[in-house]
Parts: structure tokens; sequence; C-alpha cells
């Protein structure tokens, strides 16, 4: 045991885990989720800014089929991505197969929809009128969707938790395209809080399975209050 | 400054609201805007505010056709006009915030940024024209509160003094005292002759046949799919050339 995992040991009982191994598994857990959700909100603003103001036919079509990807089985996901990230997929050349970049492509795949289609209803929410008085005042288009974006901001900062939530608790589809890999020096490359949950449970330690997973809700529980802050200290917009 | 609107034609579907009329603003005037609900009085605003394009016909600032003009020079235009809307929708943000939304649109993106930056730092520096426009409707005490806080009277009051904060040429009013109990409205009529002695050029849609006489120089009244008659405020209500106006004006008007 380490020095430093002593000082953890007397909370936790027996701490099963060397500390460098825990910490390589939530930093792994922390930047395929934070990366993917990252991305996939600066795509999703701006579909749902366009989709929510524009009329066009097909449109409560193109809702359907985002607020469908919202429940999209991630395993299948996994698979697509997987295919796309091997030697015979397009993405191939990039040799992506069992990296943390893997599972970054798959969360983003997964979390898009859902920060899409709750922003979307956020965004749609936002009355007419306000969107008028910004470009009446002399607004620009552009400062016409800043407007939208901040009147809903608390809309938006519940897609972005939701996205992060599906991205940080998924287990199927990192399991595919990661591979829940340990490297040699006995840090995670690819194994996620998820993943280790997963296979520590199927080798029957529960408690140590119950400890990630209490590690899992509290990393939740923090990022929660955090983009919770945010959102009430909301940037000198008061 | 002159804004126009040329022999308009517009509707919405297959009705027309308006089947060629033509409505000036010229600096230092008000124009009253009277007539039955849903004749399109708003709409006769929107097409002056540059919002929507007619389906036919012209609107002009100062001679130039506006939507014949570059998109940039569209928003300069539009720049120079301040419009408040019938139904009040204040920012979700403090009354401060709003009055200044006009000046800070106008401001460079590197300004903007230092702006908001020293916002997050708590240290918001009022806009002095911003705090001035809302001083001149009695709501210079109010400017730290949340918009969505305020009584709906309160509220029409600021979105008159956010239009007003960017000093526009021309400013378009609809039905701005709708919410507004005798002595504010006072206030504001007081703020719209203000404005009109300063220059600025007024047309405002009122259903308060008084509040049109206190303040308008001109009356268009608006029947059926366009203006019948436009006139000289004391001629349209004492001595109207089209004897609709008359009954429109006396409450007789069945439509
Ligand atoms: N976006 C729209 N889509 C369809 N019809 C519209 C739209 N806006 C206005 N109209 C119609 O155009 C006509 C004119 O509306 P407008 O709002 O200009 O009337 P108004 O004179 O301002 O009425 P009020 O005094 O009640 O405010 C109405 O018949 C209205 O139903
Ligand atoms: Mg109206």
């Amino acid at each position: 045991m380490t020095v430093e995992s002593s000082l953890v040991t007397p909370l936790l009982l027996e701490f099963p885990f060397e500390w460098t191994y825990l910490r390589s598994i939530v930093r792994v857990s922390l930047y395929v989720s934070l990366v993917a959700v990252a991305l996939s909100t600066l795509c999703s603003l701006p579909i749902a800014l366009a989709v929510g103001f524009t009329e066009f036919r097909g449109k409560t079509l193109l809702t359907s089929v985002i607020n469908t990807g919202m429940g999209f089985p991630s395993v299948v996901v996994g698979l697509v991505v997987l295919f796309a990230v091997s030697n015979q997929g397009p993405l191939g050349s990039f040799d992506l197969v069992f990296t943390a970049e893997a599972m970054i492509v798959s969360q983003f795949v997964l979390a898009t929809p859902v920060i899409t289609g709750v922003s979307l209803a956020a965004v749609s929410s936002v009355e007419r009128t306000v969107r008028d008085a910004a470009f009446a005042m002399g607004g620009t288009r552009v400062d016409v969707a800043l407007v939208t974006i901040k009147e809903a901001r608390y809309g938006i900062a519940t897609a972005v938790l939701a996205g992060f939530g599906r991205a940080i608790s998924e287990v199927g589809s990192v399991l595919i395209v990661g591979g829940n890999i340990v490297g040699p020096d006995g840090t995670s490359k690819t194994r996620t809080l998820t993943t280790a949950i997963q296979l520590e449970a199927r080798q029957g330690r529960f408690e140590t399975a119950m400890m990630l997973g209490a590690i899992l809700v509290v990393l939740v529980l923090v990022v929660n209050a955090f983009v919770v802050r945010l959102g009430r200290g909301d940037g000198g917009y008061r | 400054m002159t804004l126009a609107a040329r022999d308009v034609h517009h509707g919405y579907g297959d009705d027309p609201v308006f089947d060629g009329t033509s409505l000036s603003v010229s600096p230092g005037e008000v124009v009253a805007i009277i007539g039955p609900s849903g004749v399109g009085k708003s709409t006769l605003l929107r097409l002056l505010a540059l919002f929507d394009r007619p389906d036919g016909g012209t609107v002009e600032y100062d001679g130039e056709d506006v939507w014949n003009a570059s998109e940039r020079r569209r928003l300069a235009y539009r720049r120079r006009i301040g419009m408040v809307f019938q139904e009040t929708s204040l920012f979700d943000a403090s009354v401060r915030r709003n009055a200044e939304y006009g000046l800070r649109v106008r401001k460079s993106w590197p300004d903007r940024l230092r702006d908001e930056l020293r916002g997050f730092l708590g240290r918001t520096n009022g806009t002095v024209d911003a705090v001035e426009a809302l001083e001149t409707v009695g709501l210079a005490e109010k400017v730290d509160q949340d918009a969505a806080s305020l009584s709906g009277g309160e509220a029409q009051r600021v979105a008159f003094a956010r239009a007003l904060a960017y000093d526009p040429e021309v400013l378009l009013l609809d039905e701005p005292t709708s919410d507004l109990d005798p002595r504010n409205t006072a206030v504001l009529e007081d703020a719209v002759l203000q404005a009109k002695n300063s220059g600025i050029g007024v047309a405002i849609a009122t259903h308060d046949m008084h509040q049109a006489e206190r303040v308008a120089d001109r009356v268009a009244v608006l029947l059926g799919t366009g203006i019948i008659e436009i006139g000289e405020t004391e001629t349209v209500f004492d001595d109207p050339a089209d004897d609709r106006t008359r009954k429109f004006i006396d409450g007789e008007l069945v439509y």
C-alpha cells in the first residue's frame, strides 16, 4: 500500500485499490464524458436554435427522430462506432479501436440527441416576442441567438446535465468500443467507473463495486451542483 | 429622417391586411394610428420597423427602398428605429440589462466581451443613457430589480425606456399605455412629447381616442384593408372627410 492510500483507508475501512489505479479510472471517466459532452453541446446548440426557429417541411419528423435518439440503445451505438473505427470502417485510418477517443466518439453519439432534444424544447419555449425585442433593438441574428440561449439557460443547463448523466453512467458502448483495458503499468487505459463496477460485480466483489458506485454518484452530484451554480450566477446577466 | 411605407400590400395567407396603403413619419411629429382591433395597426408598425418585408410596395428610409438595400444597410436603418411592442417582452434579466441592451449590441465585440467580464466580476457600470431613459418613465430606482418581478405597467414603461435609450430617430409604439393607470399614462405621454420635441418622429397605435387627440399631430384611420383617412388631428376628429371615420370615433361603427 502506498502512503496516499493509507490516508484514505480509515474512511473506507479496507480500501481495496491502489490509489493511482482508482484515480486513473476516475480520470478516464471524466475525460471521456466531459469531452464528449462539451463537443456534443457545441453541436447541439446550433442545431436546436436552427430547428427551433425555422419552419420547414419535415420539422416534426426531425424532432421525433431527435427524440427517438434520446433513448437509442447504447450497445447498438457501441457496435456501430466500433465498426466505424475498425480497420474496415470510415474512421479506420485513425487507429482508434479500444482507445479513450473511440469512447468519446460513442458517448458523443449518445449524448447529442439528449442535449439537442432537451435544448430544443427549452429554446422553443422562449417567447417569440423576446426574440423580436432583441431584433427590434438592433440585434443581429447572432444577438438574437445569444438572447435565446440566455433566456433558455436553465433548460440548456438541464440538457447538458442530462447528456453528461447519460455519458458517464453508461456501460454498454464504452465496454464495446473501449474494451475495459488497464495498461501494463496498472492504470486505466479505457476502464471507466461503470465498466470497473461491472467487472467487480461480475467477480463477486460487491463491496468494491458499491464503493465505486458511490464514487460515481458523488461525481455526478458534484458536476450537477457545479452546473446549477453556474446557472444561478448567470454570468453577470442580471 | 423620414420613414415611409408606400403603397404596401401585405397579408397573411389569403387574407389581405393591406391593399396598397401608405404612411410616413417625419422628424418631430407624432402620428397616431387608430382603427378597430384586428385591422392591422400592429402589422403596419412591424412593416415600418423593418421586421417584415411587405408583399408589395416599398418601405423607405430617407427615400431609400430599404428592402432593396444590402442587409448591412438594413441593419443600420433598423438601428435608427425604436419599436415598442404591444405584448411587453422584457428579457429575464435586471431592468438595467434590459435598458442597456440596445446600446450593448451596438458596441464592438471586444468591448462587449470586456463589459461582460466586468459584469461577471460584479462591476456593473450603469450606462448613463440607459438610466436617463429609465428616469423619463419614472423608474430609475428600479434599475437593479429583476425584470420578471415588475408589474405589468412597470414592464411596459421599461420597454419604452429601452427603446429610447439608444437615441432612435423614429419611435414606433404599439399601444404603449394599455397597461398603465392614468398617472403613468400621463408620464408616458409626456415622454412621447419630449421625444417629439427632441426631433424624434413617433408613430403610435392606440385604442384611446383621447390619447390620440392629446399627443398626435396627425391621425391615420385604418379601416378595412388600409388607411381610409389621414390628416391633422383636429380635422380628423372634428371634421372628418370620411363618414366611416366619424362613426368609428363615435363608437357607432359596426364591423
Ligand atoms: N403572424 C400572423 N399570422 C396570421 N395572421 C396574422 C398574423 N399577425 C396578424 N395576423 C392577422 O392580421 C390582422 C391584423 O392584425 P394586427 O395585429 O395588425 O391587428 P391590430 O390592428 O394591431 O389589432 P389590435 O388592435 O387588436 O392589436 C388580424 O386579422 C390578424 O389576425
Ligand atoms: Mg395590435
